[in-house]
């Protein structure tokens, strides 16, 4: 069962990383990103590629697939979201999902379909009373820890956080000060997709690495978002943890059903409370 | 209100709102057009094979319930493939383990679709919007996950299973052309009862609450409920398609309702030009030929879908019946100079 709990909260952790974009990038701008999880895609196949390149040193790569991973971020945003602002939701799902599309046939058109292995970069085991732990699961959540404490900060001390957090509120208003709010929506979607490629990253060695492998953590993602609230981000952190357990919880006892029942949560949490957007 | 006037715009992308009449394109009325459809399918015979001409018309009869949903009542689903995998599925199961009856078979199938429809209607239907798509999204995984894993006992998971099914009048499984005569009907009686549809007053509505909702209601029309029933026509509609697509294979697979066949419908009703029922035939057919002609030349088709989804939402939203008919409004304008008064007088 601590086993159980452990998976949940580095499951969580990772659901954490890759939603905060989304919710971000929803609350601001109002637009719906289907093309996020891609960021989060490129990036693990940028780990791959470089990571013999480099002699295998997981966290140069990494750091390094995150980085190239903000210049594709900006062209996504400067050409296509831009764009999107104030359009209906609809085209807005249509003409990400459509890069989406554009994206993994990109992927699959360099690195091909079969799927690669990627092996534990840590791979030891500490052990803590009877139990032996995963160290590399552990550092997962810890780093969630501290990137949610870094938001926070960065939220509530600077003023681009600032910005952003008025931004949510209210746009127009911000917008009727004089500030350029266009500006700090992209730097809050380049962050939102560097923290997806950071899980992609992470994610990486306890997953199997697919050309597809976007799409599927996509629906996570948003059922974290739905649960957790639009553009709350405390909310995202609480509901990506609860969901990853959920999800950990599921897998112990019956292991094909853990996705299914995020979105019976996720079905359950609608019914309760429609969000109207 | 000019009833010729009104039969041009109809595409409502927000523009123009104008009540759809029963007369067509043609202006002679819908058995005109149900005419031409026929017989271009059957044009599109020769030119094409048999079996892929009846795989076009039931995709098409896919996106006319689509579009009923999306496209007139403007509420986007990504899980539609849902209602037609249940229809697919309760098909061939019934044949799989009850009578061999065909029609049978397919009855057994659009009720199972209607009836979840029906089910499912109730909790959706309170959602708009994005909320509204990824509800219909997670409940299409559930679906899928449930005949793929926990139902693989009489599913028999992802091989899925064969149908063998006795012939019945025009409804012969085993024969192509037989196949083919019946989707044929099947499509022309689905356009005619949803051009019924459509153009009566209930259409009407349905296209009010896709330009405001609020209004509608406070009109004093219970908008609930004829989301709720568009739900489940739409739902009942994919069914049919559902249960023809079990048939017309004799094989039934969770392919049926993978969730990432959503996209396909999406972008039929919106290259065919979305709200009308002409823009879905046309667009269905469109859709199918880039999916079966461009995976010939180039491995790369998921490419080019994504790259003209993107050209069809910045630059060509009224799609090519939206262009067909605005092309015509151009050439009718000189004759006709007071019909921006009869569309004033509509929306009055």
């Amino acid at each position: 069962m601590i086993y159980t709990i452990l998976y949940g909260f580095s499951i969580g952790a990772i659901l954490y990383f890759i939603s905060i974009g989304l919710s971000l990038t929803f609350g601001t701008m109002r637009v719906i990103n289907f093309a996020h999880t891609l960021t989060y895609c490129i990036a693990v196949y940028m780990l791959i590629t470089f990571s013999p390149l480099l002699k295998g040193s997981f966290i140069f790569s990494a750091a390094l697939a995150i980085l190239v991973v903000i210049p594709i971020s900006y062209l996504i945003e400067r050409f296509i979201i831009r764009r999107l602002y104030g359009e209906s939701l609809d085209y807005t799902l249509i003409a990400t999902f459509a890069i989406t599309l554009m994206g993994v046939d990109s992927i699959k058109w360099i690195w091909g379909v079969v799927p690669h292995p990627f092996s534990d970069p840590i791979g030891t085991y500490v052990q803590i009373w009877d139990f032996t732990f995963p160290v590399y699961r552990i550092i997962i959540f810890l780093i969630a820890l501290a990137i949610f404490f870094a938001l926070e900060l960065f939220f509530r001390k600077t003023i681009v956080g600032k910005i952003v957090v008025a931004a949510l509120e209210d746009k127009d208003g911000v917008r009727c000060l004089g500030i350029r709010v266009d500006k700090y929506f992209s730097i809050m979607f380049i962050l939102g997709s560097a923290l997806a490629g950071l899980g992609g990253v992470l994610y990486a060695p306890i997953s199997a690495i697919h050309p597809y492998m976007g799409l599927s953590v996509l629906l996570l993602a948003f059922a974290v978002v739905i649960v957790g609230g639009m553009g709350n981000l405390r909310g995202t952190f609480i509901s990506a943890l609860a969901l990853g357990m959920v999800m950990a919880i599921t897998a112990r006892y019956w292991s094909q059903g853990a996705e299914t029942m995020v979105f019976i949560v996720m079905a359950i949490v609608l019914f309760f409370r429609p969000i109207d957007i | 209100m000019d009833k010729e006037s009104g039969a041009g715009l109809n595409q409502g992308w927000g523009s123009e709102f104008s009540s759809e009449t029963k007369t067509g394109p043609f202006g002679k009325g819908v058995w005109v057009d149900l005419l031409v459809m026929g017989a271009a399918f059957l044009l599109l015979v020769p030119i094409i094979s048999l079996h892929r001409v009846t795989d076009f018309m039931i995709f098409c009869l896919f996106a006319l319930s689509f579009d009923l949903m999306y496209g007139y009542m403007g509420r986007l689903s990504f899980g539609h493939l849902l209602y037609l995998g249940t229809g697919a599925y309760c098909c061939g199961l019934f044949i799989k383990y009850g009578s061999k009856n065909p029609l049978l078979a397919m009855v057994v199938g659009i009720a199972a679709a209607c009836l979840l429809g029906m089910l499912m209607g109730l909790i959706v239907v309170r959602a708009t919007g994005a909320c509204f798509a990824l509800m219909n999204l997670a409940f299409n995984h559930i679906g899928f996950f449930l005949v793929l894993s926990p139902l693989r006992g009489i599913t028999n998971g992802e091989d899925g299973f064969g149908i063998h099914t006795e012939s019945l009048w025009v409804l012969n499984p085993a024969s192509k052309t037989s196949m083919f005569v019946s989707v044929l009907l099947c499509l022309l009686v689905a356009f005619y009862l949803l051009k019924r549809l459509t153009s009566s007053p209930y259409g009407i509505l349905i296209r009010s609450i896709k330009e405001d909702e609020t209004r509608v209601r406070f009109l004093g029309y219970n908008t609930y409920f004829y989301k709720w029933l568009t739900f489940v026509i739409a739902s009942t509609v994919a069914g049919l398609a559902g249960t023809l697509t079990a048939l017309n294979y004799r094989f039934v697979n969770p392919n049926v309702m993978d969730v990432h066949g959503n996209v396909g419908v999406i972008f039929a009703c919106l290259i065919g030009g979305a709200g009308n029922l002409y823009g879905a035939i046309i667009g269905g057919v469109a859709y199918m030929m880039i999916s079966n002609y461009i995976a010939i030349y180039t491995h790369r088709w998921e490419m080019f879908l994504g790259l003209s989804l993107l050209i069809i939402v910045f630059r060509f939203r009224k799609g090519i019946w939206g262009s067909v008919q605005s092309f015509l409004e151009y050439l009718r304008r000189p004759k006709e100079v007071p019909q921006a008064i009869g569309e004033g007088g509509t929306r009055g």
